[in-house]
Order: structure tokens, then sequence, then C-alpha cells
């Protein structure tokens, strides 16, 4: 049987996201909280292989209470086993802190049980780091292999993996054996369209949730804003600059413009 | 016809009532019915219940103590803040005359919006034991001898059954909106809706900049203003607007009936910028941001036009049925009563063992008993009226702002003149008799 382990973040839906311009920070009022699409993709690639193959799947986050609600979504991708990792002193977690946490986390399942597969999200987009996959997956003491487009073949029998891995050059193939960290490139696998007994079980259904104090012991000065050397010193909206001329149909003609703007493209020797 | 399906595979699903639609119509009914101890599922379209739901939006504690009765006592509360301040702006080109009445007591309604509300009851009910599929969508209705007997979702039943699931229940309960299409499936009505029987909403959700929208509405902390806007806001045509207080945001619409919109090509969103244009409108959202815009449909097709409210297996709640009365601006508070009367009906044709028309009119019959009913009856013709009396909406308001500002600016004049001058006005707007027939047509409404 394959074993994933999914990890997932809560993140605000940034389509929508406005910075209060007097604090500097995020707006959240207002602004509905979704999986981190790219966890999403995760997911979804855990969903499909447990379509193919026999595979249990444990999904884990970190977070505020209210990041439940990502666990639950999680069931309904087959979700087996959901955990909260939830504290106040978790809190301000900067991708070292987070990767820490997570890392001593998963440790804590794999007394238990090993993991073949390790799936992160390939950044979250209220961050946009990149890190705490990867810093996972050093702590682990695991392979990883970043921005993956595609598995192309998975082998449980032999225990390994074929993957495309994207880079600024070109697409990588990569074998590598079980245990794998992957992190997730949006195209790696479809939304699936989850049964209704999926939907149902989710709206009931409640996750483990670990603290700082227990099941398992953190070393304390590595959680939270205490474990975080990075600190956001501000936050803001670089200012959009519109050099552009606008012209109101209503006052130039439509030919009077198209000729204006083969006039300023010819000046610029762009014609 | 409803189409006969005979010989679906049945049993996975297995309810003693279906619930289509997660407003506060098909949670309220849920909340009951799970109380009273029916195995009930409620199947919501949106992400969750309250994603797809808009409103003004005043929710008010009477009805919502019927089904949680701890309520304003709640964990997350879910509204914004206490109407404490309630009247009308009837709004023309240069200003704004407004009427306002102080509530003795505020904890009578709150401002509220919805994807925190319907969340909240959601929520709520699902603690009482409702179970909730979310992000389904029901296709149709399952039918045996000529009863509803379930629907089919558009999701598959499980992993390894890709069929898209049927679900056996009792009874269906229709809670699906304005957009009532199973209504229509279930034979309930013998038509689409027509443009001249629903209201568009427009509604912007805006942001002032820290503490002035408190400074620019003479509003102290724990205070909230619900305000009904007549006039030039809906370009003088048959409608009304809203300005409602949130706890930081301000909620303002616009509502005109469609098939006006339509006769004069207009977008929903020209009604608000238009709106939004006026001077007083303008010094008010001076340098507001919009966090979130929204348009839906209200049923004001009225009590003649109801679709059938029961039928063999199949009762219709809330907008799907038209309940709502604008003059009174009631509809969350309707949509609530007649899923609590839904309940009571289904119960009795439980105790029955009848789920056929014979037992179901029992809900039929709850409906004619209660106020509603006499409210729907005392605005039946509320709509013609409006929809063929444009004046009220254009003229008043002109008329109320022209009036005051001579009563108010007549210093240093003889008053008989000014007197003289605003009958002269009134008299030249709409003339003496066309004011007493206006006054008649909405006073034979009220008494």
């Amino acid at each position: 049987m394959l074993n994933i382990l999914v990890s997932i973040k809560q993140v605000p839906d940034t389509t929508n996201i406005r910075i209060n311009p007097d604090t500097g920070t995020l707006i959240r009022e207002g602004v509905p909280s979704i999986i981190n699409p790219y966890d999403i993709v995760a997911l979804s690639l855990a969903y499909q292989l447990k379509l193919r193959f026999k595979a249990k799947v444990t999904v884990i986050t970190m977070g505020p209470p209210q990041a439940k609600n990502a666990l639950k979504e999680a069931v309904e991708f087959g979700a087996d086993r959901i955990i909260l990792l939830c504290d106040r002193k978790f809190a301000g977690a900067d991708t070292l802190a987070t990767s820490y946490t997570l890392a001593e986390a998963i440790r804590f399942l794999q007394r238990e049980e090993l993991f073949d597969l390790f799936l992160f999200g390939k950044q979250a987009i209220d961050g946009d780091t990149a890190q705490v996959g990867p810093g996972v997956a050093n702590r682990l003491g695991i392979p990883v292999i970043t921005y993956v487009v595609k598995i192309e073949n998975l082998d449980p029998i032999h225990r390994k993996i074929v993957v495309h891995r994207k880079t600024e050059k070109g697409i990588e193939v990569l074998e590598a054996p079980f245990p794998i960290l992957l992190t997730c490139e949006k195209d790696l696998s479809p939304l699936p369209f989850v049964p209704l007994e999926n939907i149902l079980k989710a709206q009931r259904a409640e996750p483990e949730t670990f603290n700082a104090e227990g099941p398992l012991s953190f070393q304390r000065d590595k959680l939270g804003l205490k474990g975080s050397p990075t600190q956001v010193k501000k936050v803001y909206t670089p200012e959009l600059k519109r050099i552009g001329k606008i012209y109101n149909l209503d006052d130039v003609s439509l030919d009077d413009v198209v000729s204006k703007i083969l006039d300023v493209l010819r000046e610029r020797d762009l014609l | 016809m409803p189409l006969e399906k005979k010989g679906q595979p049945m049993g996975k699903y297995k309810y003693d009532v279906v619930i289509v639609g997660g407003g506060p119509a098909g949670l309220s009914a849920g909340i009951k019915l799970v109380e009273k101890g029916f195995k009930t599922l409620l199947i919501e379209r949106g992400r969750f219940c309250g994603a797809k739901n808009l409103f003004g939006g005043i929710i008010y504690t009477s009805s919502i103590k019927e089904i949680v009765p701890e309520f304003p006592e709640v964990d997350n509360f879910p509204a914004e803040r206490p109407v404490t301040e309630e009247g009308y702006f009837f709004i023309s080109k240069d200003g704004v005359v407004k009427i306002l009445h102080t509530k003795r007591d505020p904890k009578e309604s709150y401002t509220a919006l919805r994807a925190k509300f319907d969340a909240f009851l959601s929520d709520y009910a699902i603690k009482k034991g409702l179970d909730i599929a979310v992000k389904t969508r029901v296709l149709d209705l399952i039918w045996e001898a000529n009863k509803v007997c379930g629907v089919i979702v558009d999701r598959p039943t499980s992993l390894e059954d890709k069929t898209p699931a049927s679900i056996e229940a009792k009874v269906v309960v229709l809670a699906e909106g304005v957009n009532r299409v199973l209504t229509e499936r279930a034979g309930l009505v013998d038509r689409t809706v027509e443009p001249s029987e629903v209201v568009l909403a427009v509604k912007e959700v805006l942001q002032l900049p820290k503490g002035e929208m408190e400074a620019r509405l003479g509003l102290g902390e724990n205070r909230g203003l619900a305000i009904e806007l007549m006039g030039e806001v809906t370009l003088g045509l048959p409608g009304t607007g809203f300005l409602y207080t949130n706890k930081n945001t301000l909620s303002f619409g616009v509502g005109i009936f469609l098939n006006k919109l339509m006769d004069l090509n207009l977008k929903p969103y020209e009604i608000l910028e238009r709106a939004k244009a006026l001077s007083y409108l303008r010094e008010l959202f001076n340098g507001a941001e919009t966090l979130e815009y929204g348009a839906h449909l209200i049923p004001e097709w009225g009590i003649k036009a109801f679709p059938k409210l029961f039928g063999n297996g199949v009762l219709v709640v809330g907008d799907a049925a038209g309940l709502v009365n604008p003059l009174f601006r009631e509809g969350t508070n309707l949509a609530i009563y007649s899923g609590l009367m839904a309940s009571e009906a289904i119960k009795f044709a439980f105790e029955k063992g009848d789920f056929t028309e014979k037992a179901l009119k029992r809900y039929e019959e709850l409906f004619k008993e209660s106020y509603i009913y006499k409210d729907m009856l005392m605005i039946k013709d509320l709509k013609a009226i409006l929809l063929s009396n444009s004046q009220l909406f254009q003229v008043y308001p002109e008329l109320m702002y022209q009036i005051c500002h001579l009563y108010f600016s007549a210093q240093g004049r003889a008053k008989r003149d000014v007197i003289r001058e605003i009958l002269a006005i009134i008299r030249r707007k709409r003339g003496l008799l066309g004011l007493v027939r206006d006054f008649l047509k909405l006073g034979r409404i009220l008494w």
C-alpha cells in the first residue's frame, strides 16, 4: 500500500487581497480563506493516486483553529487522517520555524508508519517563498524534487517514481526511489470531481490536534515567532505607474487614435 | 410533464427529507426537521451555505429566535451592527430629505452579510445533526408513481460507482431560491419567471477610510443605520435603494424591476454608478473602496402568481415560492417562517404515514393561518400599482425636497407667499387631484 502524506496551508484568497495602507498588514476581514491552490494540486494528485493504487492519505496543516476547515476540505479529496498543528506558540512562524514544526510532527507520525510520498504545493500564494517543502525534506533527510509537472510512472512494487520537473531551461525527467518529497506545480493533476460520499464524510470530519505540549515535544525556541529569524519590516503595494496616454473615443476619432499609436511606435523604432 | 424515473439504483443514500438549497428557508427547515428527529440532508450548490446568497441585509431577532433560541447571545455572532435607527432617505438630484426613527429596542434587528449569516446557520444546523452536502447540484427529481421520492445530484455516488448519486427521500423540500427550476420540474408552476415579476438588486459593500463612516453618518459605537432610499437613486424607476451600516463597511444597493431595466437597456453596474454620482451619495461615498459587488433577483411575483406550495412528496419554501414582502422589507424572515411551517407539515405527514398532497396540504393550511398570508394578500396589487405609477418614484422625492427647501429657507419672506409657492409646485408636478389619487392608491393597499 502506498502511504502518502500531504502538507497543506490555508491562505487568504489573494485574488481579492487588500493591504491596509496605514498598518501595512493584510485586511483579512471579508477575505475568505482557501486551501493554497498548489496544495489543492497536491491533494488532487493524492486523490488520483488513491484511485489507481491502494493508498492511504494523511493530510497535515499548521494554522489557527479555523485551518480545520482546510483539513475538512482535504477529506473531500479522500484524506484518511487529518492533523492540525495548532497552538499560539506556533504562531508567527517563518519558513524555518514552519518546516521545523512540520518535520517534527511528521517524524512523530513516522514512528507509527513510514510515508512513501510527501506531497507539498510548490509554494503558498500568500508568502510565495517555496521553502517549506524543501525545508521539511532536508530536516527529514529525504530527497526532494521541486516543481513537479508530471508523474510519468509510479511503481509501487519497486517503490520508485519517475517525474517531470520544470526548470528554467526545460523539463528534467527524474527517477527517484521512495521515500521522496515532491512539490507540485499547477498542471500536475486535474481537479477531481469528488463523489458525494466524500463530501458528506468531510462535513463531519474532525482533525486530530497537535499542540506545543503534545503528543510530541518540540524545542520551544524553534517554534513560532521565537524560532523565526525572518522579521517582516514592511509590507506595501508597489505603486502602479501608468505612463500610457488614454484617449477617450468620445473626444478623438478612432482613426486619429490609430495614427497616434502608429506615430509613437515609429518614433521608438518599433515599426 | 414530469419524467417518470423507475429502476434507479436506490439504497446508498436514504433520507427522510431532502432539502434543496442552503439559504435561510432550507436551513431553518433543516434545523427544525433534525430537531424533530428526521434524518435530513440539505444540498447546497455553493462552496458553503451563503456563498451564493445575497440580500440587503437586515436580520430580525424574532424570526431567528425560532430556530436559534439563544440568539443574539451566540458564539461567532453572525451579524454586524444592531439597527438603532431606521428610516427613509428621499433622494433627489439636489439633495436629500431624511426620515429617521430611533428604535426602542436595538436587539430587534441587525445588519448582516449573508456569507457570514448563512454560514453561521449552517454550522448550527450541522451541530444539530443536519447533513449538508455543499458544492453539489441537484440535477433532477426522482419520481415514482406520480410522487417525488428523491433527487439526483451531479456528483458520483462513490469512488467505485461513477453514476450520479440518487438520494431517496419521503419528502423533498425545494428551497432553491428565485431561480425555481425544480419547482417547475415538480409541476408546481407551469411557466418560467417573467422579467416583470422580479426585481434585479445590485449591491456593493463599500469601505470608507477608518472612522469616516461613523463620522459621515453620525454613528456611535455599536449603533447601526438601516435606510431605504427612494427617488433619483433608482433613476425614478419603480424600485428602491438601501443603505445599511455593517461593522466597518456600508451595504449599498439598488433594486429595480427587471423589465424596466430591459426596456431601458440598463446594465446592473450602470444603475449603481449613476446612483453613486448623485450629490448626496457622492459625498457620502467619497474615498470609498468597493470590497464586494453582487447582484441578485428578488421574487416579487406576489401571491397571485405563487406556485402551488405543495405536491406529492414535495414542498416549496422561501424565495422559490415568492415569499417576499417588499413594502415591509421582509424576505429572510418569511423564508425562515416558511421553513418552520414546512417542517411542521412534514411532521404531520410522517404521523399520518402519508407523503402525498393530501397530507402535505397541511403546509398550505399553516401558511394560510399565518400572518404572512394576510400580508401577501394585502400587497397583492402592489407590483401592478408600482409598475404603472412611475410618478411615485419620480415626482415625490423631488417634490419633497423642493417643499422642504422652500419651508426651511423661508426667512425674510412673507410666509403666505412661500406656502403659495409650495402649492404651485405641487400643482405643477402632480396636481392636487393626482396627489389625492396617489394617496388613495397606496391607501387601498394599506387599509
